[in-house]
C-alpha cells in the first residue's frame, strides 16, 4: 500500500475532515453526528471508562483512606498516607524510597545498554549482509519467549554453584564463584544484562527500520566528502535516526521503570531488598500484605516521577531535532 | 515492509554499492553478529539438554553433558498433572487472542471516530486517552483488582482480558493511521450516498489492514508476556496462563534443575515454532508500528 | 458480619457431626477411631489448597485424595497444590471473594493472621468430633490454633529442623561421628577446614538461615517476641550471639560468603560441604540417591537444648457464600485423612498426633525421622499472632545482610527490631485487638 505514513504528524486533524462547510451545519446534523461518533466510540468507551477512568479515581480515593479489604466500612484520613511516604521512621517510607532507588538504578543502568546494543547491532545488519534475516530473527526471539521463560532459565545459568556460567568462567581463568543473583553489584549485573538479552531484539529491529528511512543520497554525499565511518555515523545515521530514538528512549526508560518480572524471578528483590524495585513493593503491599491505601499512594508517586521523567525526556529531544533543524 | 534494499520515497532505485575495501570489514561484523547470536542461543541449548538429565544428575553434574540422556523430568512433569503446561501454554493463547480482537474491534472504532467524524468534545476526549499513556500500569492495579473480584471475575480468563482491551496506544497508533488515509476515497463513497458506519467497515477498515496487523501483534506479544497481573488474579493451577505458571514451577521445584528446564522447554518450544513460522510478519510488524507511529 | 455466619456454619458442622459421632476417645487407630457417619448431602466437590510441592508429597498427595475420591461417592476433594508463600499471597483475598478453598493447610504462623480477619470458620466442635485434646500432640502445638478462644485448626503435622550429613566428605576429615555439641562441631569444622572442605554453608534465606537463626537464638535463652507479641525481642544479647555464630561461620572460613537460595542443600548433595541445617521434609530428596548420608539432631551450640519446627494444620476456610455442605465434606476429609495418616511420614514430615507418630512401625519403615522425632521434646514453634508474617520478613533481612557483611550483626538486628515493632504496632491497628 503505498501511502506515505511520514507526513502524517503535520496533518492537523480537523483539515482532514473534507466535508463542505465543516462546522456550523444545521444543529440537527450536528447532533447527528454527535450520536454517530458516540456510537463509533462506545465499546472502547465503555471499556476505558470502566477500567481506566472509574480505577484512576478509585485508587485516588483509596489512598485518601485506610482501605482494608476485610472491613466493610473504610475512613477517609486524607493525605496521611502521603505523608507516611515522606516521614522517616513510618512503616512505608524508608521501604519505598529503597524501592524507587531500586527502580532509579535499574532505569539508569539498563536504559544506555538498551539502546546503545540494540543500535550496534542494526548498525551492523544494516550492511547488506548475507543472512540479515536469520540474525534479526535470531535476536528477536527471546522477546517472544516471554519474561518467565527468560527468568527461569537464566536463573538457572546464573546459579552460583550449578549454573553454566559460572562453569565457563572457570574454564578461561576466570573466577567462579560469582554470586550472579545473590549480592551486589553482581545482581544489577545480571538484572540488566537479563532485560538486555530479553528485549533487545525489540528495540533492533526497530532501529534497523529507522536505518532503512535514512535517505542514501546523504551516505553517497557524505562519502564524497571523504568522511569516514565514525564522522558518517555522527552526522548522517544518528540524526537521521532522530524520532526513532525519542521513541525509543522514552519507551524503554518507561518499561525499565516498570520492571518487575526480572527482579521476581531472578533476585526475588535480593540481597535483602536491594533489587526490590518500586512495582514489586507496591504490589506486595497491596495485594499480598493488604496494605492496600499506601499501596495506591505510592503508585501514585511513581507515576508523578514517571510523568516528570517523560515529559523531560520528551522536552529535550524535542528541542535537539529543533536545533539540528534549523 | 521487506527487509531488501527498497527505500521508501523520496529516493528511488539506486543500485547497491558494492564496496569492497570492506570485505575485511564484513568478516568482522559476522564474527561479532555471530557471537552474539551465540549468545542469545546458548542459554535455550543449555536448557534443553539440562532437561534430558535424570534428576540426580542434574543436580550433582550440572555441567557436564546429561549421563545417562533420560526423559524422567518430562514424564514427572507431563505425568503428575499439577502442573500442566499445555493447558497454561492454551489459556494464554486463549487469553492473548481474545483481548487482541477486543482491542482490535474497540480501537479501530474509537480510532476512526476520532480521526474521521467531527463532534463535540472531541479533543477532550482524545486529550484524556492520550493522557492516560503516561499512567504506570501500578496505578490501576489495586483499584482493578479489587473491581475485577466485585465482578465476580478473579480467576478466570475475563480478568486477564477485558481490564486491558481499552488500549489507549491502540487508538492512538490507529488513529494516525486514518488520518493518513486521503480523504479522496471516503469522499468518493459518501458521494455514492454510503453511511458512517458503511464507510468504516467497507472502505477505512479495509485500508488499515496493515495497521490492524500491527496492532494485533503488538497487542498478542503484551498479553503473551503480561506478568504482575496473571500473577495475582489467577488462583487455581488449571486457570493460570503460562507467565504466572512457570513461576509457580520454578518454585515449586527449585533444585530440581531438570524438570525446571523440561518446563521450560515444554513452554518454550511451541512458541519459537509458531514464531519461526510467522517471524516476518511479526518482526515486520514490531518495525512498522514504531517507525510509523 | 463474616464472624456470625462462620460461627453459624460452624454450629451447622458441629451439628451434623454431634448427631453422628458416637463418644470418641483418643483417635486410637486399633478401635477404628472416629465412628459415625460421613457427610451425606447431596454430591460436592471440595477445592483443597496446600503447599506440598516438594519431596515425595506430589506423588502421595493425589494417590491418598484418589482413595478418598473412591471411597465417598458423594464428595470428590480437587487437589490444588501451590508453593506456600503463594497460598499466603492469594488466600486471603480469595476467600473474601469467595473463591478461596473449602478445606486447607496452613503453617502455624498463618492461623492468627487468618482466623484475625475472620477468614477461617471456628474448628471447634470438629475438633471434639475427632476426640481430640492438647496432650494429643507435641506440646505447644495444639495451642497455636487457639485465637480468642476459639479453636480454628486440627494439628496435622510437624516438621523440625535437622543436621544432614555428608559422610563421604566427613572421612574426607577422619570424622565418623556427627557432632552433637559446640565445641564438638567447631572441632569438626576445623578439621574439614583443614582438609580443604567448607563444613557447613550458612545462607540469609527462610530456607535454611532464618529457621537456623531461630534455633541458636532459643538456644542461646533468647526470643523472637515478648510474651504478648507487642514488641520484637530478638536483638537480645542471645539474638547477637545467634547472628554471630552464623556470621562467624563465613568469617573463620567453615562457609563461603553469598551462598545461594537452596545453594547449601545443593552443596551437600554435591559433595562440596559436610553439614546442613535443613528441614525434615529432606530427608525424602531423592537426589540423596545413594549418597551415605545421615541425619540427626541439631548440635547444641548454645546453653538450652532448642530447634525450630514449623507444623502444619487444616483449617475451613469461610469463604463468602461458603457452602455448608461443602465445609462438611470437607470435616470429612479431614477425619479420614487423620485416621489414614499413618502413611504420611513418607512425605517427610512428622504426623502430630502423637499416637500416631509413635507408632513404632513408622521408625521401621523411616529410619531417618528418628532424630527428629527425639527433638520434639525441646522444639519451639513458630509465633502466633495476626500479621506476624510481616514482620519476620525482617528478621531474614537481617540475617541476609549480616551475613553478606553489610551491616554488623547487632545493627542489622536492631534495625530490624525498630522496624518490626512498628509493623507488630500497625498489626494491632489493622486486626484488632
Amino acid at each position: 500500500m503505498a501511502i506515505d505514513l511520514a507526513a502524517t504528524t503535520a496533518v492537523p486533524a480537523d483539515r482532514i475532515v473534507g466535508r463542505p462547510g465543516g462546522r456550523g451545519r444545521r444543529p440537527a446534523a450536528r447532533r447527528r453526528r454527535t450520536l454517530i461518533a458516540y456510537l463509533f466510540l462506545a465499546p472502547f468507551l465503555a471499556l476505558f471508562v470502566t477500567f481506566v477512568i472509574v480505577p484512576a479515581v478509585f485508587g485516588v480515593w483509596i489512598s485518601l483512606t485506610n482501605w482494608s479489604p476485610f472491613r466493610d466500612s473504610q475512613d477517609f484520613i486524607g493525605l496521611k498516607n502521603y505523608l507516611d511516604l515522606f516521614t522517616a521512621g513510618s512503616t512505608t517510607s524508608a521501604d519505598f524510597w529503597n524501592s524507587m532507588r531500586a527502580t532509579g538504578l535499574f532505569v539508569v543502568l539498563s536504559v544506555p545498554f538498551l539502546v546503545v546494543v540494540p543500535l550496534f547491532i542494526a548498525v551492523l545488519l544494516n550492511r547488506k549482509l548475507r543472512g540479515a534475516t536469520f540474525f534479526r530473527t535470531v535476536f528477536f526471539a527471546p522477546y517472544v519467549l516471554g519474561v518467565a521463560i527468560v527468568g527461569v532459565i537464566w536463573s538457572y545459568v546464573f546459579d552460583t554453584q550449578s549454573g553454566i556460567l559460572n562453569h565457563l568462567l572457570g574454564l578461561f581463568g576466570l573466577p567462579s564463584d560469582t554470586p550472579w543473583v545473590v549480592d551486589t553489584p553482581w545482581v544489577w549485573v545480571s538484572l540488566v544484562g537479563v532485560t538486555v538479552w530479553w528485549t533487545a531484539g525489540l528495540n533492533t529491529v526497530i532501529f534497523l527500520a529507522g536505518l532503512k528511512g535514512i535517505n542514501t543520497d546523504l551516505y553517497e554525499a557524505a562519502a564524497l566528502d571523504g568522511a569516514g565511518a565514525a564522522r558518517t555515523f555522527f552526522s548522517v545515521t544518528l540524526p537521521g535516526l532522530r524520532p526513532v530514538m525519542i521513541f525509543i528512549t522514552t519507551t524503554t526508560i518507561l518499561a525499565s521503570a516498570n520492571m518487575f518480572g526480572q527482579s521476581f524471578l531472578l533476585t526475588n528483590g535480593g540481597p535483602g531488598n536491594e533489587t526490590r524495585t518500586a512495582i514489586m513493593y507496591i504490589a506486595d503491599q497491596g495485594l499480598s500484605q493488604n496494605n492496600m491505601a499506601p499501596a495506591s499512594a505510592m503508585s501514585y508517586v511513581l507515576f508523578a516521577f514517571l510523568a516528570i521523567i517523560s515529559v523531560v525526556n520528551f522536552r529535550l529531544q524535542r528541542e535537539r531535532s529543533e536545533k539540528a533543524a534549523s | 515492509m521487506t527487509d531488501t534494499a527498497v527505500r521508501p520515497a523520496p529516493t528511488q532505485a539506486r543500485p547497491a554499492r558494492r564496496r569492497s575495501p570492506r570485505r575485511a570489514g564484513d568478516l568482522t561484523s559476522y564474527a561479532v553478529l555471530g557471537a552474539l547470536a551465540l549468545v542469545v542461543i546458548f542459554p535455550l541449548i543449555w536448557m534443553l539438554l539440562t532437561s534430558v538429565k535424570t534428576d540426580a544428575d542434574a543436580v550433582r553434574n550440572p555441567y557436564a553433558l546429561p549421563d545417562p540422556p533420560s526423559l524422567e523430568a518430562y514424564q514427572t512433569l507431563l505425568l503428575s498433572g499439577q502442573q500442566p503446561i499445555f493447558l497454561w501454554l492454551w489459556n494464554s493463547f486463549a487469553a492473548a487472542t481474545l483481548q487482541t480482537v477486543l482491542i482490535l474491534v474497540t480501537a479501530s472504532m474509537a480510532a476512526y471516530a476520532l480521526a474521521r467524524l467531527e463532534f463535540a468534545g472531541r479533543n477532550i476526549v482524545f486529550g484524556l486517552i492520550i493522557a492516560t499513556l503516561l499512567v504506570p500500569p501500578v496505578v490501576f492495579l489495586i483499584p482493578n483488582y479489587l473491581l475485577v473480584e466485585n465482578f465476580g471475575w478473579l480467576d478466570s480468563i475475563l480478568a486477564i482480558t477485558v481490564p486491558g482491551a481499552a488500549s489507549a496506544f491502540g487508538v492512538f497508533f490507529l488513529r494516525q493511521f486514518f488520518l493518513g488515509i486521503p480523504p479522496e476515497i471516503e469522499e468518493a463513497a459518501r458521494i455514492d450516498g454510503a453511511g458512517d458506519f458503511r464507510i468504516f467497515f467497507q472502505v477505512a477498515l479495509p485500508l488499515a489492514r496493515p495497521a490492524l496487523a500491527t496492532l494485533a501483534v503488538l497487542s498478542f506479544l503484551g498479553n503473551w508476556n503480561d506478568f504482575l497481573w496473571p500473577v495475582y488474579v489467577l488462583l487455581s493451577p488449571e486457570n493460570m496462563t503460562l507467565q504466572p505458571g512457570l513461576a509457580m514451577l520454578q518454585g515449586a521445584f527449585r533444585t530440581h534443575f531438570g524438570i525446571v528446564m523440561a518446563g521450560a522447554a515444554i513452554a518454550s518450544i511451541p512458541v519459537l515454532i509458531l514464531f519461526a513460522f510467522a517471524q516476518r510478519q511479526i518482526v515486520d510488524s514490531v518495525a512498522g508500528a514504531a517507525v510509523k507511529g | 458480619m463474616t464472624t456470625r455466619l462462620s460461627r453459624g456454619l460452624g454450629l451447622g458442622v458441629a451439628a451434623a457431626l454431634a448427631v453422628s459421632l458416637s463418644a470418641c476417645g483418643a483417635s486410637d487407630s486399633s478401635e477404628g477411631g472416629v465412628s459415625g457417619e460421613d457427610y451425606d448431602g447431596p454430591a460436592v466437590e471440595v477445592t483443597f489448597w496446600h503447599g506440598w510441592t516438594g519431596g515425595a508429597a506430589p506423588t502421595i498427595v493425589p494417590k491418598l485424595i484418589d482413595k478418598f475420591n473412591a471411597e465417598h461417592e458423594n464428595i470428590t476433594v480437587k487437589n490444588v497444590p501451590q508453593e506456600w508463600a503463594d497460598i499466603n499471597s492469594k488466600m486471603p483475598l480469595a476467600v473474601k471473594a469467595g473463591k478461596g478453598p473449602d478445606v486447607a493447610v496452613l503453617h502455624g504462623d498463618d492461623l492468627a493472621t487468618y482466623a484475625a480477619q475472620n477468614l477461617l470458620q471456628p474448628a471447634d466442635e470438629i475438633i471434639e468430633g475427632l476426640g481430640y485434646s492438647e496432650g494429643d500432640f507435641p506440646p505447644d502445638v495444639f495451642e497455636m490454633g487457639d485465637f480468642r478462644d476459639a479453636q480454628y485448626a486440627v494439628p496435622w503435622s510437624v516438621t523440625p529442623l535437622g543436621l544432614f550429613a555428608n559422610k563421604d566428605v566427613m572421612k574426607k576429615a577422619d570424622l565418623t561421628e556427627v557432632p552433637t555439641d559446640r565445641q564438638g562441631y567447631l572441632d569438626a569444622l576445623e578439621k574439614l577446614k583443614a582438609a580443604g572442605v567448607q563444613g557447613e554453608w550458612v545462607d540469609g534465606y527462610v530456607f535454611t538461615g532464618t529457621f537456623e537463626f531461630q534455633s541458636l537464638l532459643w538456644q542461646f535463652g533468647g526470643d523472637l517476641y515478648n510474651d504478648d507479641v507487642t514488641e520484637a525481642t530478638f536483638n537480645s544479647e542471645a539474638g547477637v550471639e545467634a547472628l554471630t555464630w552464623m556470621t562467624d561461620l563465613v568469617d573463620k572460613g567453615y562457609s563461603p560468603k553469598n551462598v545461594a537460595q537452596d545453594g547449601n542443600i545443593k552443596a551437600l548433595l554435591a559433595g562440596d560441604t559436610a553439614f546442613n541445617w535443613n528441614g525434615v521434609w529432606q530427608t525424602t530428596n531423592t537426589a540423596f540417591g545413594d549418597l551415605d548420608w545421615a541425619a540427626a539432631p541439631v548440635p547444641q551450640i548454645g546453653d538450652e537444648k532448642a530447634v525450630w519446627s514449623s507444623s502444619t494444620h487444616w483449617v475451613f476456610p469461610a469463604n463468602k457464600g461458603q457452602s455448608a455442605d461443602e465445609t462438611s465434606a470437607a470435616a470429612t476429609f479431614v477425619k479420614w485423612m487423620n485416621d489414614n495418616s499413618a502413611g504420611w511420614a513418607e512425605t517427610g514430615e512428622l504426623p502430630a498426633a502423637n499416637t500416631v507418630r509413635e507408632d513404632p512401625t513408622i521408625l521401621e519403615k523411616y529410619p531417618n525421622l528418628e532424630p527428629f522425632m527425639e527433638q520434639l521434646d525441646y522444639a519451639h514453634y513458630e509465633t502466633v499472632s495476626p500479621g506476624i508474617n510481616e514482620a519476620n520478613a525482617l528478621i531474614t533481612t537481617a540475617i541476609n545482610e549480616a551475613l553478606t557483611g553489610k551491616k554488623t550483626p547487632q545493627a542489622a538486628l536492631d534495625d530490624a527490631k525498630a522496624k518490626a515493632d512498628a509493623i507488630i504496632e500497625q498489626n494491632q491497628q489493622k486486626y484488632g485487638d
